[in-house]
């Protein structure tokens, strides 16, 4: 049944560019590159309760690695690209994880907002290297002799990175990170007793985190073409917190739901000029009130577990 | 930079800081009775200060009367915000409370640009902006009239906390919930005043704030200092949201000041960052002892 | 081979034979154009007026007077916040989905550069976008709309530096490209004239106090202080320097800020200010065009005020439809280009008689002003932006 739905899940996700108008496949796209930045935050918060309003910075330093080398090498096959992306975001993550594990709830978020705010300062001022406010030009990622230039190429490797993506953050349940940070979710002192090294896992799940938003970024990079200071201010991070919580703390599932939603909302509301924030306000309002613990709870109680 | 330019920046950073200081205060007053953070505390202090403009475009209301409606404007904001949409997530997770008072700020925001559109507004101030001499430097009357005006109001905030039932109610909800419950006090009617006293010293900041960063829609984004200053203040505490209001004003004033311009920006959340690394609990807050 | 060569021939004919392909957009009954803007986000009242306040207006009395070739246009508008993003998304939404004719008067460098290279591959027009930097010069499918940096500069400085004979120069500016455009043109310009820019401060949008930024400069001790602003934080500079006693300097604004927005914001503080102004007073000014648009705007939208950004808009629907009727009733995106660059010595009766040349530039011209009673009294005739 699980299977058959999955094969199903992803006939569909390929078959996707035939069936679907142009628009929507980059649409598609920008919904999977959020559901991985949705996924790592989700692994952050929902595992380890550490909640974080910088993850458009991470975002940010992803996507800005990605264009650079990709200016600086245009040759550079898009797997190495994104490993750099991922692996520079890996280790501003783990320098960023390291001090923050003194800080907990609020002050690890307001920590983790100034981060997102000096990083846009650090792109704005690094003009040399980021163009700053100019903003800068992503050219098209290279795939051995193929330029990524249609939105359905850039799709297919947009789906295939994520679901990799995905396929891990369900693993890492069953690794023994993945039960070291289930624990921590559970009860943080509890876990302690039982041999979990808190700080270790904690400084984990940062870096973890990062990782994930740093494909994402890099992928962000070429699915939007064109990046500046002004793409990844504090509201964006504040979206991605919206969309694990409407989908759901803790659930892999309830991230991708989530970002796939708040994406296509954002989009199809967008042609309500003024009355966007009004409406997306009110069904944020609306969904959180009749729907707490977003959908993945949702789901649960629809078939009839415990939620 | 001559002593006399350098007060002069210092008082005006102190002006800005007893704002981000009362924005502070009423984000405190808010988590210490329900334990979430109140994204939309800014928009409830545009609201209210838009209310009160209204009042004075249509009325010519003095002063001193549309500082009151704005007050009346809070509190009836802030009770309603509460009562119908709080506190029917009151078995939510704290994540699913903070993401509600988003919902509620982007609503506030974009109605407000319905409203009122999303153009900047002069506002009346309340005091002069030429300067007099104060001895051998210059002061804005502006900026010693925030600073006299934010004292004012925090020690009346003080005696309300010190002195009255409900403000000790308030305090004691603060440390113990459960115990609070047990000792006969009425949890939710805590609750609603801990809304409607936040919204009301947001409308006074608002009012005071106006005639110097304008009226607009957008006007609410000043509560994010305000969250940062919380913050330093060690969240919870709120001597701790006035000494961090008015440090944060002042070192905003002061990185222009002496530093190149890469970095000025990032200084008060470099330091933000770097207090919090040094001490967790804020600059006059106290560790708190995890339970299981 | 013989095969094939059959096929060839066949889908020659089958090619031949159909109708010419319709131009998206464009019916026999409507020109469909759109845009994405700032309906929401730090520039909302811009983008608000710009478009619905502006384009719009016009475009209502374009219809009512029987369209352009027996075409009403119709209008299309996307929220984008002023994220880049977002931008992208909504104008690749206006082409591939709504199949818009033209995109017209997005705003904000950010957003609009965002999408520059796709619209140019879609070659679809980009029409009068709302942003002064020059990236979109020398594209064939774009036009610019608002006077860009390096013309504003180049006017302002042979003026301050030429005419006037000022000597030190500083600049208050804006924390983005808008700001820093301008101050590279600044320095370019006068170091033609063999003078330097003396200091410059920059402030961030939505800043709480300028107090630090005003200090610095006024220690510099410049003849004339630029300031690169937007409305909000240009009056607190203004009432800063009230604040400080500061007047012995001219401040001067650029032309994107020089609106009546800022002045009723800075109030008696802007008493005696300069600038350059891009556009005639929307309130006041009695030439013909400006006029026609005060009397449109009571007619369709009486409860909107007259102000630039509503003017900026209504001139770009204006232009659109002279251009789309120039083009003839065969409309395609090809030839509102010709005719766009077919325009020459055009009257508006707002701005001064436009020719549009290769570079594609709409608008290349600004007067000084002086603030006097809470108004702008012109000081000079149109300047030289070439």
């Amino acid at each position: 049944m699980r299977r058959a739905a999955l094969a199903l899940g992803l006939v569909a996700l390929l078959a996707w560019p035939w069936a679907s108008p142009r628009y929507f496949v980059f649409l598609a796209s920008l919904s999977v590159v959020n559901a991985i930045v949705a996924i790592g935050l989700n692994l952050l918060s929902g595992y380890t309760n550490q909640l974080s309003f910088g993850h458009a910075g991470f975002l940010a330093v992803g996507a800005y690695t990605a264009a650079l080398v990709t200016t600086r090498w245009p040759d550079t096959p898009i797997v190495v690209t994104l490993a750099v992306a991922a692996l520079v975001t890996g280790l501003v993550g783990l320098g960023l994880g390291v001090p923050c594990l003194r800080l907990e709830g609020l002050y690890l978020a307001m920590a983790t907002l100034a981060f997102g705010f000096v990083v846009v300062e650090a792109i704005m001022n690094l003009d040399w290297l980021t163009r700053g406010n100019d903003g800068l030009r992503v050219p098209a990622a290279r795939l051995g002799p193929w330029a990524l230039q249609s939105d359905t190429a850039r799709y297919y490797l947009v789906v295939a990175v994520g679901v990799v993506m995905v396929w891990a953050a369900l693993n890492l349940a069953r690794t023994r990170t993945g039960r070291a940070l289930l624990a921590i979710r559970e009860s943080e002192i509890a876990a302690q007793a039982s041999g979990v090294h808190l700080a270790r896992y904690k400084t984990l799940a940062f870096a973890i985190s990062a990782v994930y938003t740093g494909v994402a970024g890099g992928l962000f990079a070429f699915v939007v073409g064109f990046l500046s200071p002004d793409a990844f201010d504090v509201f964006l991070s504040v979206d991605y917190v919206a969309m694990i919580i409407v989908g759901g703390l803790g659930s892999v599932p309830g991230s991708i739901a989530g970002a796939a939603l708040l994406t296509v909302l954002n989009d199809s509301l967008a042609g309500f000029q003024s009355y966007r924030p009004l409406i997306f306000g009110t069904l944020l309002i609306l969904s959180l009130l009749f729907m707490p613990g977003g959908v993945a709870r949702a789901f649960r109680f629809l078939k009839g577990e415990q939620g | 930079m001559t002593t006399a330019v350098l007060v002069h920046v210092v008082v005006s950073g102190l002006a800005t800081g007893s704002i981000y200081a009362l924005v502070a205060i009423s984000l405190v007053i808010i988590y210490n009775a329900t334990r979430t953070l109140n994204f939309a505390q800014g928009e409830m202090l545009m609201i209210s200060t838009f209310v009160g403009f209204t009042a004075y475009q249509r009325l010519r209301l003095p002063l001193v009367v549309v500082l009151l409606v704005a007050v009346v404007a809070a509190a009836a904001l802030g009770w309603a915000i509460e009562r119908l949409i709080i506190r029917h997530a009151i078995s939510a997770t704290h994540f699913d409370v903070l993401i509600l008072t988003l919902g509620v700020s982007l609503v506030l925001r974009a109605g407000a640009g319905l409203v009122w559109t999303h153009d900047e507004f002069p506002f009346p101030a309340l005091f002069a902006n030429r300067p007099v001499a104060l001895g051998p430097v210059r002061v804005a009357p502006v900026s010693l009239g925030i600073i006299g005006a934010s004292l004012a109001l925090m020690l009346a905030l003080y005696v309300f906390f010190a002195k009255t039932r409900l403000g000790r109610a308030m305090r004691a909800v603060a440390q113990n919930q459960r115990a609070a419950r047990l000792m006969g006090i009425s949890v939710e009617r805590v609750y609603s005043a801990s809304w409607m006293l936040a919204a009301v010293v947001g409308a006074v900041a608002g009012i005071l704030i106006a005639p110097v960063i304008f009226l607009s829609s957008k006007m609410g984004l000043v509560a994010i200092n305000g969250f940062i200053a919380a913050v330093l203040g060690g969240f919870g505490s709120m001597p701790g949201a006035v000494v961090g209001g008015m440090l944060l004003g002042v070192l905003e004033n002061l990185a222009p000041l002496y530093l190149p311009s890469g970095i000025k920006y990032s200084v008060p959340f470099l330091l933000l960052i770097a207090i919090l690394l040094v001490r967790p609990g804020g600059v006059v807050g106290r560790t708190v002892r995890r339970k299981v | 081979m013989r095969y094939h060569q059959a096929w060839v021939v066949a889908l020659g004919a089958l090619l031949a034979a159909a109708p010419a392909a319709a131009e998206p957009g464009v019916t026999d009954t409507e020109i469909l154009i759109g845009g994405s803007n700032s309906f929401s986000g730090p520039l909302a009242f811009t983008g608000e007026q710009i478009t619905k306040g502006g384009v719009e207006l016009y475009l209502r009395v374009v219809n009512d007077a029987g369209g352009i070739h027996g075409r009403k246009v119709r209008t299309l508008w996307y929220d984008d916040a002023y994220r880049p993003q977002d931008a992208v998304a909504n104008t690749k939404k206006l082409v591939e989905q709504d199949k818009v004719f033209a995109i017209i008067i997005p705003q904000g460098s950010p957003p609009v550069v965002a999408t520059l290279d796709y619209l140019e591959e879609q070659k679809v027009p980009l029409l009068f976008p709302y942003q002064s930097s020059p990236v979109t010069r020398g594209k064939r499918w774009i036009f610019q709309g608002m006077t860009v940096s390096d013309r504003s500069s180049k006017m302002m400085i042979d003026y301050l530096a030429g005419r006037r004979k000022f000597k030190k120069f500083a600049a208050l500016y804006q924390d983005d490209e808008y700001g820093k455009s301008f101050l590279t043109a600044f320095e370019k310009d006068l170091g033609r004239h063999g003078l330097k820019l003396g200091a410059a401060e920059s402030v961030k949008r939505g800043v709480t106090d300028v107090s630090a930024q005003v200090a610095k400069l006024q220690a510099t001790k410049p003849d004339v202080t630029f300031l690169v602003l937007v409305p909000g934080p240009a009056a607190q500079a203004l009432k800063e320097r009230q604040k400080i006693g500061w007047s012995d300097t001219l401040m001067v604004s650029t032309g994107p800020l020089t609106d009546e927005r800022y002045l009723a914001l800075a109030g008696e503080a802007a008493e005696g200010v300069e600038g350059l102004s891009l556009w005639p007073d929307p309130a006041t000014s009695d030439r013909p065009g400006v006029k026609l648009y005060r009397e449109h705007m009571q007619k369709y939208a009486p409860r909107n005020e007259p102000n630039r950004y509503s003017m900026a808009g209504y001139f770009a629907g204006m232009l659109f439809a002279e251009a789309a009727k120039r083009a003839g009733t065969n409309l395609t995106r090809e030839s509102l280009i010709a005719a766009l660059e077919g325009i020459k010595g055009w009257e508006s009766g707002i701005l001064p008689p436009l020719t549009i040349g290769p570079d594609h530039e709409t608008q290349k011209q600004g007067f000084w002003v002086r603030v006097e009673k809470g108004r702008f009294k012109p000081v000079t005739d149109w300047l030289k932006g070439e």
